[in-house]
């Protein structure tokens, strides 16, 4: 799976996007209303003012890291699906943080976003460990553990933080707060970081000896182990890492832009940056572009709403789409059976 | 990576220049015919048949009285309170309809945005309140003591059952007004109250669990606050009272719903609509934030719903108007 | 807390416990299929409230709550016919194809809904699946009128147990269906056609899924709301692993997250102040800790999660 060359890993997503939006298109005509205007919207919603960008980019955020978590693990060769977990292990360490210590201003701030990345990169640890040293399935064993954190975090806003009135914690001090990059843009600094988090794993992937090592491991670890490489260490490494950024992610969240964890927080994050990630086709870089791309469905479906009247699980059912032919066409082109047809057709072509 | 580039680039340029060919939003008409426009945000469904619907029908029957223009978005997720009530703003909505305290921070943040745009909390506390901002309160000691009046006259075994959504503040409340009006007008009766609480608003067979084990205990009188839960509350208490006589009775909220299901003795209407009209007087007068509202038996944004006239004996009847009569009064506090 | 070792408190608790893992058995089982044949579905979730939706909307417009559970199985079986296709015969990643169907299936039936039936203040309430008591049986003293007095989904799904636990160690089909999970290439060598057993097991895997979501809208309560699904397929999926991918102990395994539900909602009404976010956790915490004593070697089929590609050396 070589990348940045082959047009197919952009024609592919391309093409899924739009049959996504043909369908979608299809579902809102039913409805009785314009299709093209609902897009009009969609847009207008993501990209219409100074605010709407910022709403945007305040979207994109979790999204980047909990795609990056997905991406990192996925180049070892190990499937996390536990960012969510993770990103909810990070917020409930920044908030405890924030909130319990007693400490504001910056210095809380950075604390919380360090011992968010900890807290993730240990939750993260867990399925590694169970992988490496038992032989478990990480899928599921990082699913359970998305289960057991979101609970713990019910616990922690129902009982441990709680806030009076409404199941919620206590918000984050304002001196504790994460900056923002400008005034009247919601945007913090967390973005900043986040790009500069996806360049930095992009350049230790494909620049540095041991990112080529670890992605050796990913494309086969039988081989990589007959070449001397220490494919368990690799893996545990890229979980903890993968958690880290999931753990980092989530503190942002928190001391950026929610400050307070209440029910539903981060819900569906952890799978959104697993199918940005595959979609990306593991490109840290492209992963930013593609968690821009669901941010900005996001955003525009309540525009989209208002604007036409179609319900927003329409955005559901398309992002969904989304995914699902993305991923089938990279599938498709895949099969060893496609692979020789295109060889036997360029071969025709030849022999012409 | 220069050809995602640029591919992201075409994609960005097509998608705006169908943005172009679309619809613009028309401008707002004059002011001397001003259509006001209202907007609520929600993070459950409004065709729950419960809270979220009951608030739903609220702004549509407040806006019809008042020719607004509504809209809603629902189901939203905690990460996108802000940017759905943003969205409203910027589409110049004249008012945003927020029903529950969970949005006091997000509206908090917008609202410092937008001067111009006012907001109502349903349930927000009295802190809440700017120059652009309402809360409407519906006194949830009252809503507590007309449940807990009618329970405590009607229970058979002492024992009645309350259930829960979330452990809120108001619920809470609700809770204790319906165990001291209930422990009130049975002051013989060692009355106790069962609670628990489901953890969801949505999770309609948990709400048949409870119920049932509640009814196991002997509960015969019931009071919810957790809008799809109560449902299921409901369904099971008329299981257990089978085809046979209706022995276990519950009492519903905040809509009138009774004849919806055979176990409704009566409920606890609360006029959402009216006090959210209130707020929509004060819009169009320019007199708009810094208050609270509230739903109060005095004002009749409170009040007990039809009885059941088949189930509740009229002595007993007669005994219950005569309580709301003193809580309407302030006699019982 | 002095009622709590009562006769009353232990038959509730049963009967509870039953309630609660009868939708929990059925989905597990389709998932037991589904694994048996190589293939680990996570979108039960979804294929529970597509199926929960039809159902509901079926029983709702017929009157009658059989043919709801037709519809749910028939809409389980097209769901999960997406997740067939695309890990099947694409070889595509599993887990991804769950976790979509988790997001497409319910988007798909709060949209219906809403469309079909607007907003109302009320819930539309559908006809449920009356009771069949079984004549000898429910006159055992205790167990009787707690376990023969229930709908008939509820006998299929307990019949379902043995039925399972037969087919896959006493018959033949059941053998040859199993070895396409475990070694399918071996089993492609004797003559079996491993695509077209995926296939099936994904048709059984969207039935009994799909009856599972459908139960709880035609037996259980009569009405349907977004969120009734409530994370049940997850717990399904653990009561598998935990149960050890037999058909008996995915019972048990059923049972006992039943039973730690229905404690935790009994416990919740006795003491106000249980944590009960820790109960939850149990089902997860179980398997995550059997998982780990057992460790990979008996960690289920052999081939499951990965791809089968014909052609493949």
């Amino acid at each position: 799976m070589k990348l940045g060359g082959k047009s197919e890993n952009i024609i592919i997503p391309l093409i899924a996007v739009i049959l996504a939006f043909l369908i979608g298109g299809v579902i809102i005509a039913a409805l009785g209303s314009n299709p093209v205007d609902a897009v009009g919207y969609l847009v207008q919603g993501a990209f219409g003012s100074k605010t709407n960008i910022g709403a945007t980019l305040v979207k994109v955020t979790p999204l980047i890291f909990t795609g990056l978590c997905a991406c990192f693990a996925y180049r070892c060769g190990v499937f996390n699906l536990g960012g969510e977990g993770q990103f909810i292990m990070g917020a409930v360490t920044a908030v405890w943080v924030t909130v319990s210590w007693g400490l504001e201003g910056p210095l809380a701030c950075a604390a919380a976003l360090l011992l968010g990345a900890v807290a993730g990169g240990i939750w993260g640890a867990i399925p590694g460990i169970l992988k490496v040293f038992r032989g478990l399935n990480e899928m599921i064993v990082s699913i359970m553990l998305n289960y057991v954190a979101t609970l713990f975090m019910g616990w922690v806003y129902t009982e441990l933080l709680r806030d009076g009135s409404v199941p919620q914690t206590f918000p984050v001090p304002d001196a504790s707060k994460l900056g923002r990059l400008m005034p009247g843009m919601r945007a913090t600094w967390g973005l900043v970081i986040a790009v500069l988090i996806a360049a930095g794993i992009y350049y230790f992937l494909f620049n540095t000896s041991k990112g080529f090592q670890l992605r050796a491991v990913g494309l086969n670890a039988t081989a990589s182990r007959y070449q001397g490489f220490n494919v368990k260490r690799y893996m545990l490494f890229s979980f903890i890492v993968s958690g880290a950024i999931a753990g980092l992610g989530g503190a942002i969240e928190l001391v950026g832009t929610q400050f307070r964890l209440m029910s539903g927080f981060a819900l569906g994050f952890g799978f959104d940056g697993v199918a940005i990630a595959l979609i990306a086709q593991l490109n840290p870089l492209a992963t930013v572009l593609v968690a821009y791309f669901f941010a900005v469905l996001r955003t525009g479906a309540t525009t989209m709403q208002v604007g036409s009247g179609v319900p927003t699980s329409v955005i559901d059912i398309i992002q969904a789409l989304v995914i699902i032919f993305a991923v089938a066409g990279m599938a498709f082109v895949r099969l060893p059976g496609f692979k020789q047809r295109m060889l036997n057709r360029q071969r025709g072509k030849k022999e012409e | 990576m220069k050809k995602v580039f640029t591919l992201m680039l075409v994609l960005a340029l097509a998608l705006s220049m169908i943005a172009c060919a679309a619809k613009a939003p028309e401008a707002a008409p004059a002011a001397a015919d001003k259509v006001y426009k209202v907007a609520m945000v929600c993070d459950s469904s409004i065709s729950d048949g419960g809270w979220g619907a009951a608030c739903y029908n609220a702004m549509i029957t407040a806006a019809e009285a008042h020719g607004w223009e509504t809209m809603y978005t629902d189901n939203i997720d905690v990460a996108d309170y802000v940017s759905s009530i943003e969205s409203y703003c910027s589409l110049g909505y004249d008012m945003i309809f927020l029903p529950g305290n969970q949005y006091s921070d997000a509206t908090k943040e917008v609202a410092a945005n937008y001067p111009n745009v006012m907001f109502a909390v349903l349930n927000g506390n009295d802190q809440l309140p700017t120059a652009n901002i309402c809360s409407i309160l519906p006194n949830a000691d009252q809503i507590g003591y007309l449940a807990g009046g009618l329970a405590g006259l009607m229970t058979k075994s002492n024992t009645l059952g309350f259930i829960g959504g979330m452990e809120l503040d108001t619920t809470k409340a609700k809770l204790a007004g319906f165990e001291k009006a209930a422990k009130y007008v049975n002051p013989d009766a060692n009355i106790n109250v069962l609670s628990a609480y489901a953890g969801s608003f949505g999770d309609t067979a948990k709400g048949m669990e409870l119920a049932t084990s509640m009814i196991a205990e002997g509960a015969d009188v019931f009071f919810g606050d957790a809008s799809a839960v109560d449902s299921g509350a409901r369904q099971a208490i008329d299981n257990a009272n089978g085809s046979g006589e209706i022995k276990v009775f519950d009492i519903g909220q905040p809509a009138d719903i009774l004849g919806q299901n055979p176990c409704v003795i009566c409920s606890v209407v609360t006029d959402n609509a009216g006090m959210l009209g209130l707020c929509m007087d004060d819009v169009q007068a320019g007199t708009f934030g810094n208050k609270v509202v509230y739903g109060t038996l005095e004002n009749g944004c409170l009040s007990a719903g039809k009885i059941n006239t088949d189930l509740v004996p009229e002595d007993v009847q007669k005994a219950y108007l005569a309580f709301v009569e003193s809580v309407t009064k302030g006699e019982f506090k | 807390m002095e009622s709590l070792f009562t006769w009353n408190f232990a038959s509730e608790i049963v009967l509870s416990t039953f309630r609660m893992a009868t939708p929990l058995l059925l989905v597990a089982l389709a998932e037991l299929y589904s694994e048996r044949a190589g293939l680990v579905n996570i979108g039960l979730d979804g294929i529970m409230s597509f199926g929960a939706l039809a159902g509901f909307m079926i029983s709702y417009l017929t009157g009658n709550p059989f043919l709801g559970i037709l519809a749910g199985a028939l809409g389980g079986v097209l769901v999960n016919m997406v997740y067939a296709f695309c890990t099947v015969t694409l070889c595509a990643e599993q887990t991804v194809y769950g976790m979509a169907l988790n997001i497409f299936a319910p988007a798909i039936s709060a949209f219906i809904y809403r469309v079909y039936f607007g907003v109302s203040s009320t819930l539309a309430q559908a006809t449920l699946m009356k009771t069949i008591a079984i004549p000898v049986l429910k006159d055992i003293p205790f167990i009787g009128p707690l376990l023969f007095n229930q709908t008939p989904m509820v006998y299929f799904a307990y019949l379902m147990v043995p039925f399972t636990a037969v087919f896959f160690n006493r018959t033949k089909a059941g053998l040859s269906y199993k070895s396409v999970g475990e070694y399918p290439k071996a089993a492609e060598t004797l003559g079996i056609n491993v695509v077209r057993q995926k296939y099936v097991a994904c048709i059984i895997c969207g039935l009994l899924a799909g009856i599972g979501g459908a139960y709880l809208t035609t037996c259980y309560v009569n009405t349907y709301s977004d969120g009734i699904v409530a994370g049940r397929g997850f717990i399904a999926l653990s009561a598998v692993i935990f149960g050890h991918w037999t058909g008996s102990g995915v019972l048990m395994a059923c049972l006992l997250f039943g039973f730690c539900d229905a404690l935790q909602l009994k416990l919740q009404i006795i003491s106000k102040d249980t944590p009960y976010q820790l109960f939850q956790m149990i089902p997860y915490v179980c398997t995550l800790a059997a998982l780990a004593i057992m460790g990979a070697k008996k960690a289920g089929p052999k081939a499951k999660g990965k791809p089968y590609l014909r052609e493949e050396r």
